[in-house]
Parts: structure tokens; C-alpha cells; sequence
């Protein structure tokens, strides 16, 4: 079997096992050996790494849980007579509409303007995708090409020409923990924080969760193909805040670092994997399913995917401290998270993930599904992700000082 | 000896006679005040009440006597599993440990026997698939 060098960096030594397109022609004929990041942690446990990388094509990987930096494109069509909308309402929730004529961006956590925090554009998304009616408001100044100065109307996803999510920043590699040390109870994007370090709450689906198991995005880059709320979507870029410069244990970060920017058409998406999430108190957010499968490469790869939750670390920051400068308490791993209950200054503190590690499994089965059955070939990167990234923060400065 | 939840409710006159005293003293049962609420409608009081079965019984008795509505519940918060996702945030919140996450199926799962009522859970839900049925 001639080795075929690729694009795709290398440890010294590594030998290439297989490429993208020879896994795909495996796929193809329905002979591929696909297992989920959880499963691959024992076979290679049992077997050793060698043998492992010879016989598993490709490991699945998934997520599921709050992503706020979510949201859709859409296109509502040309009404009778046009209106070039200014500003847009779906069900009450203001979209986006500085775009073209009938273009909007609806986000995620734009709160209905009804001064509750109930209902969002998190909620118009998971109505759409159930085939709901939504109700379209717009106004307008008129121009000579588009008169109409007003409109209220129902859409549909059947109705709207696009629907597409386009999320700036998901599938975090790693994120916090979160704890609350002050006497009264915090509510947050991490959740309801009891007092007096009363729980601690974490958000990352750990040994299946897609960046852990590719730390350097090797094989995860622009022009991914992933599974993307139930439907197939890609790798649109970078994710907002990516940061390369995060410290490492056992070879992967212990702190929020890579993420993704993805994109994946609306109208094939499964509410099962897009939700509207309520974060009393904070707002709301969107609950993204993301499944990304790693190819086996080489054995560097499989090195990568046979980490366990044991070895992957999270710190474990007082979210009572206003500060973006608040230093760990500790740092924990996710089996301990896991094992449902951390220690903090000599306290057993109760733990809850704010991510399903349930509905994680079921996207890396269901992908590991697709795949087997030839519905779901493999990429190479467009592009790599970068390789070196800092996430700088806001300072407050006069027009002199800023660089 | 069992042990049983009731809701309590009674109207405005009512609200001066003291109940839980004379359940206990004289019927003797073991009684958990689990919330107790009074407004201009009247009293509500939900209560865990232990001891032997035909106590429970007489105590019942005697509360209806008095006039005051008894119900007996088996449930008082409910999990909507189509809205559940099963991630677990609730599973830390619960003074009862009420919710337990299965280790194998990762899927959470409400044991509303263990369920004091606290609704503590219900603004800690993300997808608000916890749900306070009576109160």
C-alpha cells in the first residue's frame, strides 16, 4: 500500500496508516470500522495503540449543550409590493435585518421585547425547525424600489427560500467549572449556583467532546464536515474568542480554548439537537448537537481520541468574583466531575453538567451510523484552523491610547 | 408505619386552629412541614405525614371534620421527559437528591417519592422540563 503524504501535520516518526480519501473509499463500500470516542478509550486500553490505529478507520465524537454565539440566516421572499425591511420581528423577538431587502440574522439570546427573559430567538429557531408558524413583522422607510412601509405576516421553514445556522462560536474545547462561594444563590450561564460552594456546575461533554479529542485540530478545520443539530453542516472558520494559548495536561488544554464557527441548513435540523434553553435570571441560549468525526490517520491520532475523562482537567473558577481575572480554585478532572461531586477546601460540593452527556453519546452513535452506512463521507481541511492564537481582552481606553 | 404527603387547604376562618399540633399530640404522627403558604384565599399547607396506617387514617378524619380539604398527592413536581435532555443540572440543586443520573444510560431520572416539594429544581431547569403541579 503506497503511503501517501497529505497536508496535515505530523509528528516526527509517525507513520501515515491511511488518508481521508482511502477511509472515504472504505466508507463507500461499507467496510469501514467507525467507533464513537467513548469506545475507542477501551479498545485501545485492551489492545494497545498500534493495533488499534491498524484496525479503526475513523472515531466519532459529539456535544450537546448551551451555545449561546448561535443563530440563522434567513430569507423571508419579496412581498406584493416589496418592502426593503429596516427592522424585524419574529414572534416579537427583533432579528437583524441591516442585510439586503428580506434578509435577517436571528440570534440566539435576542429576548422578545416583552421585558420578560422567557422567550428568545433560541425559541423562534427550535419553532422553525418544529414547522411552527411564525409570526413576521417589519417596517420600513419606503424607497422608490421597495414602497411598502409595513408588514405582518406568518413564515414557515417551508416558506422562508434559506434557513441556515451560522454559530460565530461553538464546541468549546474545554470550558469551566463553576462555583459560588457568597451567601446567596447566582444565576448564570452556568446555571443556578447554590450559596456557600452549595454545587458546581461544568459544561463539556469531556472524552467525547470534539476538540478534546483533536487538541490541535489536525483534522478538524475549515471545510469540515459535521453533524450539526441533525443535520449535515461544516466548518465555516475559527470560533470567536479561539485560543491557542491555553496550558496543557496530558496533551490536551485545561481551559477554554479552541472553538468553532459552524454553518448546516436549517431545514434538515432535528429539534432532538436544537433547543431553546432558559437560564432563569440570565437569559436564554441555544442548545446545539455537534458531532465531528476524526479520521485515523496515524497513530498520533489515535493517541489523541483515547483520551478519557480522567486525564482531561477543568478549573474550577468562583463565579461570586465579577472579575475576568479570577484564578482557579483547583483544577478537577471530568471523571471527578463526573462521579458526582468535587472537593473544595475539605467540602464534598454536589456537581451537575449543564451538558447532556447522554444526547453526546447518541450524536457520536447516530454519526458513527451514518458513516457505517456510506450516508456521511470524511473531509480534509479547506484550511487548517490557527495554530497560533491569542483571545486578547477589552481594555477601556481614549482614542490615543488604543493600538 | 407509613408515610404519606398531603395538601392541606382551609379557608380563612380556619386558618387560627392549631392543626399540626393536635395531629401530632393526639394522633401521634410525625409531621414534616414541606411548605406552608397563607393569603387571603386561605391556608395551604403540604405535609409528610408519618406514623402507623389507621393513625393516618383518624388524623385525615379529623382534619376533614374540622373542615379543612385534605388531598393526598403522590406527586407534586413533575419532569416533562420530552423537554428533559437529560444534562443534569438539577441533579446538584436538589436538597432530596431527588434526581439521580444513571452512570450507564447517562439519562436523568426523577424519584418523586424522594421529592420534598422544594422546587428548587424548577428555575434551575434549562429546558424547563420540571414543572410544580399543584401549588
Amino acid at each position: 500500500m503506497p503511503i501517501v503524504r497529505h497536508e496535515l501535520s505530523q509528528k516526527a516518526g509517525d507513520r501515515v496508516v491511511r488518508t481521508v480519501q482511502q477511509i472515504n473509499q472504505k466508507i463507500k463500500k461499507g467496510d469501514a470500522l467507525v467507533m464513537t470516542a467513548e469506545e475507542i478509550i477501551d479498545v485501545v486500553r485492551r489492545e494497545g495503540v498500534d493495533k488499534a490505529t491498524k484496525e479503526v478507520d475513523v472515531v466519532t465524537t459529539g456535544t450537546f449543550g448551551a451555545m449561546c454565539s448561535s443563530g440563522a440566516f434567513l430569507n423571508f421572499g419579496h412581498s406584493e409590493p416589496p418592502i426593503k425591511m429596516q427592522k424585524v420581528w419574529l414572534n416579537d423577538v427583533p432579528a437583524y435585518t441591516g442585510l439586503a431587502a428580506v434578509d435577517a440574522f436571528i440570534g440566539a439570546t435576542e429576548l422578545r421585547e416583552n421585558g420578560k427573559m422567557d422567550y428568545a430567538g433560541a425559541n423562534v429557531i427550535e419553532e422553525l425547525i418544529a414547522g411552527k408558524p411564525i409570526h413576521l413583522k417589519a417596517i420600513a422607510y419606503g424607497t422608490d424600489c421597495y414602497p411598502r412601509r409595513k408588514i405582518e405576516t406568518y413564515v414557515s421553514l417551508k416558506t422562508l427560500n434559506q434557513a441556515y445556522i451560522y454559530n460565530p462560536r461553538n464546541a468549546y474545547q474545554n470550558y469551566s467549572v463553576a462555583t459560588n462561594s457568597s451567601d446567596t444563590t447566582l444565576f448564570t450561564y452556568m446555571g443556578k449556583l447554590l450559596p456557600s460552594y452549595g454545587n458546581a456546575t461544568y459544561s463539556s461533554a469531556g472524552q467525547l467532546s470534539p476538540l478534546l479529542n483533536d487538541p490541535e485540530c489536525r483534522t478538524i478545520g475549515i471545510g469540515t464536515r459535521i453533524f450539526l443539530g441533525g443535520a449535515k453542516g461544516y466548518v465555516a472558520w475559527q470560533g470567536t474568542q479561539f485560543n491557542t494559548r491555553t496550558p496543557m495536561k496530558n496533551n490536551v488544554p485545561t481551559r477554554a480554548s479552541r472553538t468553532l464557527a459552524v454553518i448546516g441548513d436549517m431545514k434538515q435540523m432535528s429539534t432532538e439537537y436544537m433547543r431553546a434553553l432558559d437560564f432563569r435570571k440570565y437569559g436564554m441560549s441555544l442548545a446545539v448537537g455537534i458531532g465531528v468525526p476524526i479520521p485515523i490517520l496515524d497513530e498520533q491520532m489515535m493517541k489523541c481520541v483515547a483520551i478519557s475523562d480522567k486525564d482531561i482537567f477543568a478549573p474550577v473558577l468562583d463565579y461570586s468574583i465579577q472579575s475576568r481575572n479570577r484564578k482557579p480554585i483547583k483544577e478537577v478532572s471530568y471523571a471527578q466531575l463526573r462521579s458526582g461531586a468535587i472537593e473544595l477546601f475539605g467540602k464534598k460540593v454536589k456537581t451537575s453538567s449543564l451538558s447532556s452527556y447522554y444526547l453526546a453519546r447518541q450524536i457520536a452513535e447516530k454519526l458513527k451510523g451514518m458513516i457505517q452506512k456510506g450516508e456521511f463521507l470524511l473531509t480534509e481541511p479547506v484550511e487548517r484552523l490557527p495554530e497560533d492564537m491569542a483571545f486578547e481582552p477589552l481594555e477601556i481606553v481614549s482614542k490615543e491610547e488604543v493600538k | 408505619m407509613a408515610r404519606r404527603k398531603y395538601l392541606l387547604g382551609f379557608s380563612p376562618a380556619r386558618v387560627g386552629e392549631p392543626i399540626t399540633y393536635i395531629i401530632v399530640k393526639e394522633f401521634d404522627l410525625m409531621v414534616n412541614i414541606l411548605r406552608a403558604e397563607i393569603d387571603e384565599r386561605g391556608g395551604r399547607l403540604l405535609l409528610e405525614i408519618e406514623g402507623k396506617p389507621h393513625k393516618i387514617t383518624s388524623g385525615v378524619k379529623y382534619l376533614k371534620e374540622k373542615g379543612v380539604d385534605v388531598k393526598e398527592l403522590n406527586e407534586y413536581v413533575s419532569k416533562e421527559e420530552e423537554r428533559c435532555t437529560h444534562c443534569g443540572m438539577c441533579v446538584s440543586v436538589c436538597p432530596a437528591d431527588a434526581f439521580e443520573m444513571d452512570k450507564k444510560t447517562y439519562k436523568v431520572q426523577f424519584k418523586s417519592d424522594k421529592c420534598i416539594a422544594c422546587g428548587l429544581c424548577l428555575d434551575a431547569c434549562p429546558p424547563n422540563a420540571m414543572k410544580l403541579r399543584i401549588w
